[in-house]
C-alpha cells in the first residue's frame, strides 16, 4: 500500500508550512504596528509559536495528502459549495458548529465524565489562546483612558475600540480572564485524569506520551499561571521571576508539542463537518444498491470515491470477471454472510458429515 | 380468598415484569469489585461455573471461572446476564399483602405479622379441614439443602402428605424410567465421556437452546469422528449441522426407539454377553417390538424409512456411543415408556457403564438433579428414598427425631393438587420457587383453583404471575443471597456461594420456613443456624440410602470442583460414572453394577400408545411448546432482564410456509392458536424448520401469550408428567391484533 | 502489554448456534462498554436456524485504516487493530464500507466507530476474550495453535481470504476441514458462483425429505 513519493508530499508540507509561518509573522508585525506595542518580553512564547504554525501546517498538509483525506478535504468544499445548497448549507454549517463544536454533544454521548472534561478543557483552552495569543503578538494592548488611572481602553491591532473602568464588571471579566480559563481547565483536567487512571478500557490502551502529556501540560501552565497571579496580588511578588520563567516553560512546551500530539486533533476535528456535509449530499444523491442482495447500503458517490480511494492506496478489490467489478459494490452484510457461506459449503462437502 | 386483588394490567404496573440493564456502578468501567464471587448459573442444570462481581451488597457483573471443568469459562446469554437480576425495581423488599384498594393491590406489611397471619391462617385450616388440606409446591431451583427442608417442613411441621415440586414438569419420566430400568435416577456417566464416543444420539433435546454449553461437547465428539444424530420435530440449531436428522412427528418417540431395536435384532447389532450377564427381560421385549418393521416405524413416526435406516445401523455398529434426551421425549401421557425405550436402546447395545460409553436425560432446572433426591417428590425421603417404603420411613424419622408413624403416607403429584384444590381437599397453599400459573398445562384451569383457595402464600423474590393470586407474599431471597448445594445434569455436587445479603427484609428461604415452623409451634427439627447444619443433617438423612451424600461435605466439593454422588464416605471420591463393572453399590451389595437386588439392569416393553390429543377435522394441527435460548422456564426472572428480553421480546408461532400457504398466513402475522382448552393469538414466525403438521410456541410467557393455556392437562400414568409437548389446535389468521398487544410491554 | 504471540482467535462459523452469548458477553466487556461489536446474523431464519458472528478479524494490513481519512484506527505492534481513536474519528464510515470482512460498526450518535478490539482491556492481560471466553459452541475460540491442534483433529486454520484480486491475511484463523484442499477462502467466488452449492443449506430437503406428513385439511372458517 506504501511506499509513496515522499519527497513531492514533504515539499508541498514544508513549502505550506513555511508560507503559514510568515504569514503569521507578517500578522505579528502589521498587527503590533511594526512591533511598537509588541512586549519584548514575550519573544519566546512568540518564536514558540511560530515554530508551531510551521510544524501544524507541515503536518496538517501532509494529512490532507492521503488519498482518503484529499478525497474527504476535496468533495467536503465541493459539496459546501454546491450553489444549489449553499444556502441551506450555510444554516446548517451554523447549527452544526453549535452544538458539535460549542456544546460538544457528540462527546457528551460517550460519556457524560467524557463529556464534562472536554468540554472544560475547550472552552478554558479557547477562552485562554483567544487572550494571550492577540496579547503576545501585540495585536491587543490596553491603554489608560482619559486622565485619570481608573479606565482603560483596548487596542485591537492598534485602533482604538472600548473602554470600561478596572472595578466595572467588564473588567472584572476581561482582565482576571486567564484565572478563569485555568478555572475551567484545571477541574477538566482531573476529570480526565481521573478517568484515564480508573476506567480499565483506557488503562489498557493509552500511553503517556498521547495521552497523559498534553493533560500534565495543560495542568503544568494552568497551575503555574495561577500562581503568577497568586504571587503578585496576595505574596507581593514572592518567586514571581522564578514562577514567570516556569510558567514560559510550560506554555513553550506545549506551543511546541502542538504539532506532535493529541493536541493536533484540534486542527482535525473540523474535517467531522466536512464528514457531514458528505453525507448529506450522499442521502439526497443517488444510493448504491448491493450486487448481492440489491438493497441499498450507502450513497453512490462514496462507494465510487472509496473504490477511488482504494485504488489509490494500491488495494485491489477489483473483480475481473464477476457479475459486479469491484468488492466494494457488495453491502458489509453480504460480505459477512459470504465468508460465513463459504465456509460453511467447505464443511457440508466434507466427506464424513455425509450420511 | 386468593384471587387477584386488582386487574393484572394494574398489577403489572406496580410489580412489574419490568426490565433491568447494565447502568449505574453496572456500566462505571472504573469501578474496582470489592471482590469476586465463584459461584454457578441460577438458571438451568447445566449449572456453568461463573464469577460473580461484588460491590457494596450488590452484584454489577460477572466475570468468567475458567477453571470449573465443566464449562471452563463458556456461558450462555442467560449466564452472562443473570447478574442483572440483583437490585431491580421489582425486587420484594418487604412482605406483601393482599389489599385491593392499594395501588398495585397489595400493601408492605411487617415481616413477622406476616408469618403470623400465614401460620394462624394454616392453624385456622388444619383445624377445620385436617393437616391435609394444606398443601405445599416446592421448586427445583432451590438448593438441596432448601429442597430438603421444605419435605420435612411438610412432612413433620405441616404434617401433610401434599407436598410436590415443580420438578414434576421437568425430568420426572426420566427418572421414573431410569428407576425402573437402572434402579437409581442420576445421569450415567459425566458429560466428558460424550467426547469420543462414536454415534451421539439426541432425541427430543434442543441443545443449542436450553443446555447451550452441552453444544462444544457435541461438537468435541464430532471433532473427534462421532456421529451425530438428532430426533427432533424441528430442524434446531445442532440438527442443521448433525449428521443424520430424524424429524419426528411429536408423540411418536417411542416408535421410533421400538423400531431401532427391531433393527438391532434383526441384524444382530446386539451385545450378547452383556444382555446375558447384566440384564433380564430382554427375551419379552424382543417379541414386542418384533411387530415395529421398518415401514410401520417410518408410518408412525413420520420420519422417512431410510433415515430410520441409516440411524440404526450407526447406532448399531458403533463401539461406543452417547444417548441424550430431555424434555422433548419426556413431557408425554407416555413419557416414561419413551424414556424406557431409549433405555432399551442402550441396554441392548451393552454400551454402558464405560467410558465413552454413556447415557443421560439432560436435567432442566437449577437443580433438577439434586432437587429431585432429597424429598420434597410427593412419594420421596431424602436420598432418594421412598415414602412408602417402612425401613426407609425408619430410617429418616430417626435422623429428625419423630416416630415413623407420625409422618404422612405418600401424597399427590403438583397437578393432582389443583384437583384437589377443585374438589375442596385442599384450602391453603404454600408455594416456594414455583410458577404454576405459567408453567402447568391448561393455564385457564389452574387460574380458576387458584382463585377457589382459602389462603395462599407465596414465598419468591419477585411477585411472579402466580404470586398475584396471593393473600400473602414473602420476600424471599435470590439464588446469590444464599449458599448450599445443588446437584449439576452429571450429578455432580456443586456449591452455590453466596455474594451479597438479601435486601430490606428479603430473608433466605430457609430462614422464613423456620420462622413459619416457629409461629406454628412447632419448631422442633427447624433451628438450623446455617445451610451448612442444614446440608450435615442431609448427609445423614441420605446415608445408605441410593443417593448417598455421606461423604460429601462442602470442603471437598471446593477442593475437587464438585463431588459425584453417590458418596457414602468421607475418603470416597465420588462416583463420575455409574454401572461400571465391579461397582459396588447398597442395594446389589456387589451382585452387580445396576442398583437391584440381583445387580442386573431391567428391559421394559415400552408399547407404543398415540398422544392422549390426536389431530382431527376440527382441531387437525399438533401443538408443541419448547424453550428459547434467552428466557428461561416461566420467565420470573428472565422477563425481567432488558437484554434478554430484547433477544426474543415475544412468543410467536412457528409454522411451515406450506401449512401457512393453506392458512393465508404471512409471517408476522397475527395468528390464533385454539385448543379445546383455550387459545392464544401470537404472531406467525413462518419457517422451513418445522413438520409441516406442527405448529411451536415456546412457553415463557404469561397471561394471554402463555401456551400454556392451550396445552392439555392430561399426564403420564406412572411420572405424572403433563404432555406439553403435544396436542390438537385449530390455527388461523387472526381477525385483529389482540388487546394485549396495545397494553402490554413484551416481556408482560 | 501486548497480546500473547502464542495466542490466536480461531473461528468456525460453522459451529455456530445463534445463542447470542458472544453478543451479550461482548457488551460486558471494559473496552466496550455497554455496546456489543460482534455481529451475529441469520442467514435466513425463514429458510434456517443457521447464524454466523463475526468478529473483527484483524487484517495484517487493515483496509479499514487505510482508508481512514482521519488516522483514527491503529493496528498495534501485536496485530489488534484497535477501534477508532475517539479523539480522531469523524464517523464517515468510510472503515465501515470498505472493510472487506464488513466488521466496523458505527454509533452515529456518538459519532464514533467501534470494533472488535479482541477484548484489549482482557486479552492484553493474558485472558480470553469474553466472546470466546463464554461462547458454548466455541465457533470462537481462543488459544494456542497447540491446543486447537488437540481440540480439532479434522480441522485446520487458515488465515488467507481472496476477494477479487486482493489478498488478505489476518491475523485470526478460520477452520476449514482438515483434509480439504483449500489453502484460502475465495469470498467474491463462492458469492456467484452458480456450480457452488445453493446458498443456503438443504434445509428444504433435511425437512421435506425426511418427513412424511399429511398436511393438515384446514377447514376454511
Amino acid at each position: 500500500m506504501k511506499p509513496r513519493a515522499l519527497s513531492h508530499e514533504t515539499l508541498i508540507a514544508a513549502l505550506s508550512g513555511i508560507a503559514a509561518t510568515l504569514l503569521v509573522g507578517i500578522a505579528i508585525l502589521i498587527g503590533s504596528r511594526r512591533l511598537s506595542h509588541f512586549d519584548a518580553a514575550l519573544v519566546g512564547y512568540t518564536f514558540a509559536t511560530l515554530f508551531a504554525t510551521f510544524g501544524i501546517a507541515y503536518r496538517f498538509v501532509m494529512w490532507l495528502q492521503r488519498p482518503p483525506t484529499a478525497m474527504y478535504w476535496k468533495r467536503g468544499w465541493q459539496v459546501f459549495l454546491r450553489p444549489q445548497s449553499l444556502g441551506r448549507n450555510f444554516v446548517l454549517w451554523v447549527r452544526r458548529m453549535v452544538s458539535v463544536f460549542f456544546a460538544n454533544s457528540f462527546i457528551w454521548r460517550r460519556g457524560w465524565i467524557r463529556g464534562a472534561a472536554h468540554w472544560l478543557i475547550m472552552w478554558g483552552c479557547i477562552l485562554a489562546s483567544a487572550i494571550t495569543f492577540p496579547l503576545v503578538f501585540g495585536w491587543i494592548h490596553f491603554e489608560f483612558d482619559g486622565d485619570g488611572f481608573d479606565r482603560y481602553r483596548a487596542f485591537f491591532f492598534g485602533f482604538p475600540t472600548v473602554a470600561f473602568g478596572i472595578e466595572s464588571l467588564l473588567g472584572f471579566l476581561i482582565f482576571p480572564g486567564l484565572v478563569w480559563a485555568s478555572f475551567l481547565v484545571i477541574p477538566g483536567v482531573m476529570l480526565a485524569m481521573r478517568r484515564r487512571m480508573r476506567s480499565r478500557d483506557t488503562l489498557v490502551l493509552q500511553s503517556f506520551g498521547e495521552d497523559f502529556l498534553p493533560l500534565l501540560l495543560l495542568f503544568a501552565v494552568s497551575v503555574t499561571g495561577l500562581m503568577l497571579v497568586v504571587s503578585y496580588e496576595w505574596m507581593r511578588g514572592y518567586a514571581y521571576e522564578f514562577l514567570a520563567i516556569t510558567h514560559a516553560v510550560t506554555v513553550i512546551f506545549t506551543l511546541l508539542w502542538l504539532p506532535f500530539g493529541k493536541l493536533f486533533h484540534i486542527f482535525q476535528r473540523p474535517a467531522q463537518l466536512g464528514v457531514l456535509f458528505y453525507k448529506d449530499a450522499g442521502a439526497r444523491g443517488e444510493q448504491a444498491l448491493c450486487a448481492r442482495c440489491q438493497t441499498p447500503y450507502a450513497s453512490r458517490m462514496h462507494i465510487e470515491d472509496l473504490i477511488e480511494v482504494e485504488r489509490q492506496l494500491g488495494y485491489r478489490y477489483d473483480v475481473p470477471h464477476g457479475p459486479t467489478d469491484h468488492y466494494q459494490r457488495i453491502c458489509p452484510r453480504c460480505r459477512r454472510l459470504s465468508l460465513a457461506l463459504a465456509q460453511d459449503h467447505l464443511w457440508r462437502a466434507s466427506p464424513t458429515t455425509e450420511p | 380468598m386468593a384471587q387477584q386483588p386488582i386487574a393484572t394490567l394494574d398489577i403489572i404496573q406496580h410489580f412489574g415484569p419490568h426490565l433491568a440493564y447494565s447502568d449505574g456502578a453496572r456500566l462505571d468501567r472504573g469501578l474496582d469489585p470489592d471482590r469476586l464471587v465463584k459461584t454457578h448459573c441460577c438458571f438451568c442444570g447445566q449449572q456453568c461455573g461463573l464469577q460473580l462481581k461484588v460491590k457494596d451488597n450488590e452484584v454489577i457483573g460477572f466475570e468468567p471461572w475458567d477453571e470449573f471443568p465443566f464449562n471452563q469459562g463458556m456461558l450462555c446469554p442467560k449466564g452472562v446476564k443473570r447478574y442483572l437480576q440483583g437490585a431491580h425495581p421489582d425486587r420484594l423488599v418487604s412482605a406483601q399483602e393482599r389489599a385491593p384498594h392499594a395501588p398495585g393491590g397489595f400493601a408492605p406489611l411487617a415481616y413477622d405479622a406476616a408469618i403470623e397471619r400465614t401460620a394462624a391462617a394454616i392453624h385456622r385450616i388444619q383445624q377445620a379441614h385436617g393437616n391435609g388440606a394444606v398443601g405445599v409446591l416446592s421448586g427445583a431451583s432451590l438448593t438441596t439443602e432448601k429442597a430438603y427442608l421444605m419435605g420435612k417442613f411438610a412432612r413433620v411441621c405441616l404434617k401433610t402428605p401434599y407436598i410436590d415440586y415443580n420438578g414434576r414438569l421437568c425430568m420426572v419420566s426420566a427418572g421414573v424410567g431410569n428407576k425402573k430400568a437402572f434402579g437409581i435416577d442420576r445421569a450415567a456417566n459425566p458429560w466428558s465421556d460424550i467426547i469420543g464416543a462414536e454415534v451421539v444420539w439426541i432425541s427430543g433435546a434442543n441443545i443449542a437452546e436450553c443446555a447451550p454449553i452441552t453444544t462444544n461437547y457435541v461438537w468435541q465428539a464430532r471433532e473427534q469422528g462421532a456421529k451425530i444424530i438428532v430426533v427432533d420435530p424441528r430442524i434446531t440449531p445442532l440438527a442443521r449441522t448433525c449428521d443424520l436428522f430424524l424429524p419426528v412427528k411429536p408423540g411418536r418417540d417411542i416408535a421410533l426407539f421400538n423400531g431401532i431395536l427391531q433393527q438391532m435384532i434383526e441384524h444382530d447389532w446386539l451385545d450378547h454377553a452383556f444382555i446375558a450377564e447384566q440384564t433380564v427381560g430382554f427375551d419379552a421385549l424382543a417379541e414386542a417390538v418384533r411387530e415395529w418393521t421398518l415401514p410401520r416405524t417410518a408410518e408412525v413416526t413420520g420420519i422417512a424409512e431410510r433415515l430410520i435406516r441409516q440411524a440404526a445401523e450407526w447406532w448399531g455398529l458403533a463401539k461406543s456411543s452417547f444417548l441424550m434426551h430431555a424434555r422433548g421425549i419426556e413431557h408425554h401421557s407416555h413419557g416414561v415408556q419413551n424414556v424406557l425405550g431409549a433405555i432399551n436402546m442402550v441396554l441392548a447395545s451393552g454400551r454402558i457403564g464405560r467410558k465413552n460409553c454413556g447415557y443421560a436425560t439432560i436435567t432442566g432446572q437449577a437443580n433438577g438433579q439434586g432437587g429431585r433426591e432429597h424429598g420434597q417428590k410427593c412419594d420421596q425421603l431424602p436420598g432418594a428414598r421412598d415414602l412408602a417404603n417402612p425401613e426407609h420411613r425408619a430410617h429418616v424419622a430417626k435422623v429428625w427425631d419423630v416416630s415413623p408413624d407420625d409422618l404422612p403416607q405418600p401424597g399427590v403429584d403438583a397437578y393432582e393438587m389443583f384437583r384437589k384444590i377443585e374438589r375442596g381437599e385442599i384450602r391453603g397453599l404454600l408455594s416456594i420457587c414455583f410458577n404454576p400459573l405459567v408453567s402447568l398445562p391448561d393455564s385457564n384451569y389452574v387460574a380458576r383453583m387458584l382463585d377457589k383457595l382459602d389462603f395462599y402464600v407465596a414465598i419468591d423474590f419477585f411477585l411472579n404471575d402466580t404470586a398475584r393470586h396471593a393473600d400473602i407474599v414473602l420476600p424471599g431471597s435470590l439464588q446469590e443471597e444464599d449458599e448450599g448445594v445443588v446437584a449439576q445434569v452429571e450429578g455432580r455436587v456443586i456449591k452455590i456461594n453466596k455474594a451479597v445479603d438479601p435486601p430490606g427484609d428479603a430473608r433466605q428461604d430457609w430462614k422464613i420456613i423456620q420462622d413459619l415452623a416457629k409461629a406454628l409451634g412447632r419448631p422442633h427439627g427447624f433451628t438450623f443456624h446455617n445451610p451448612r447444619e442444614i446440608f450435615d443433617e442431609l448427609r445423614r438423612a441420605s446415608q445408605g440410602g441410593v443417593a448417598d451424600y455421606y461423604g460429601i461435605t462442602w470442603e471437598k466439593i471446593e477442593q475437587n470442583y464438585g463431588v459425584f454422588w453417590p458418596c457414602p464416605t468421607e475418603d470416597h471420591p465420588g462416583t463420575p460414572r455409574l454401572f461400571e463393572r465391579g461397582s459396588h453399590n447398597p442395594i446389589a451389595n456387589g451382585a452387580g453394577p445396576f442398583y437391584f437386588p440381583d445387580g442386573k439392569a431391567r428391559f421394559h416393553v415400552a408399547p407404543y400408545s398415540p398422544p392422549t390429543e390426536e389431530t382431527d377435522a376440527e382441531y387437525p394441527v399438533i401443538f408443541t411448546t419448547g424453550r428459547v435460548v434467552s428466557q428461561f422456564l416461566s420467565g420470573t426472572q428472565t422477563r425481567r432482564i432488558g437484554p434478554l428480553v430484547e433477544q426474543y421480546p415475544e412468543p410467536r408461532v412457528e409454522i411451515h410456509p406450506q401449512l401457512a400457504a393453506q392458512l393465508e398466513i404471512n409471517d408476522g402475522d397475527w395468528t390464533t392458536v385454539t385448543s379445546r382448552r383455550g387459545e392464544i393469538t401470537l404472531r406467525a414466525q413462518v419457517v422451513k424448520t418445522i413438520r409441516p403438521d406442527t405448529v411451536f410456541v415456546p412457553y415463557h410467557w404469561a397471561g394471554p401469550k402463555s401456551a400454556n393455556r392451550v396445552t392439555i392437562a392430561a399426564q403420564d400414568p406412572l411420572s405424572k408428567i403433563p404432555e406439553y409437548k403435544v396436542c390438537a389446535v385449530r390455527v388461523a389468521k387472526a381477525a385483529a391484533p389482540p388487546d394485549y398487544a396495545a397494553q402490554l410491554e413484551p416481556q408482560q | 502489554m501486548p497480546v500473547p504471540a502464542d495466542h490466536f482467535f480461531f473461528i468456525d462459523p460453522h459451529r455456530c448456534i445463534g445463542c447470542e452469548a458472544c453478543v451479550q458477553a461482548c457488551t460486558e466487556c471494559d473496552t466496550h462498554k455497554g455496546h456489543s461489536m460482534i455481529h451475529l446474523e441469520y442467514v435466513d431464519r425463514h429458510e434456517s436456524p443457521q447464524t454466523f458472528p463475526v468478529v473483527c478479524m484483524h487484517c495484517d494490513s487493515p483496509t479499514c485504516a487505510e482508508v481512514c481519512p482521519a488516522d483514527a484506527i491503529k493496528r498495534t505492534d501485536d496485530g489488534v487493530v484497535q477501534s477508532a481513536r475517539k479523539p480522531r474519528c469523524i464517523a464517515c464510515n468510510n472503515c465501515v464500507l470498505a472493510c472487506p470482512f464488513g466488521v466496523p460498526k458505527m454509533h452515529t450518535g456518538m459519532e464514533l466507530m467501534m470494533k472488535c478490539d479482541m477484548c484489549y482491556d482482557r486479552s492484553s492481560e493474558g485472558k480470553r476474550p469474553m466472546c470466546a471466553t463464554v461462547c458454548p459452541s466455541q465457533a470462537l475460540f481462543y488459544g494456542t495453535r497447540e491446543q486447537i491442534e488437540q481440540l480439532r483433529p479434522r480441522s485446520r486454520p487458515i488465515n488467507e481470504f481472496h476477494f477479487g484480486q486482493q489478498t488478505i491475511h489476518t491475523k485470526v484463523r478460520m477452520m476449514v476441514p482438515r483434509e480439504s484442499a483449500v489453502t484460502h477462502l475465495d469470498v467474491m467466488d463462492s458469492m456467484f458462483d452458480a456450480d457452488a452449492p445453493p446458498e443456503i443449506d438443504n434445509t428444504d430437503d433435511l425437512m421435506l425429505a425426511g418427513a412424511t406428513f399429511k398436511l393438515p385439511v384446514v377447514s376454511q372458517r
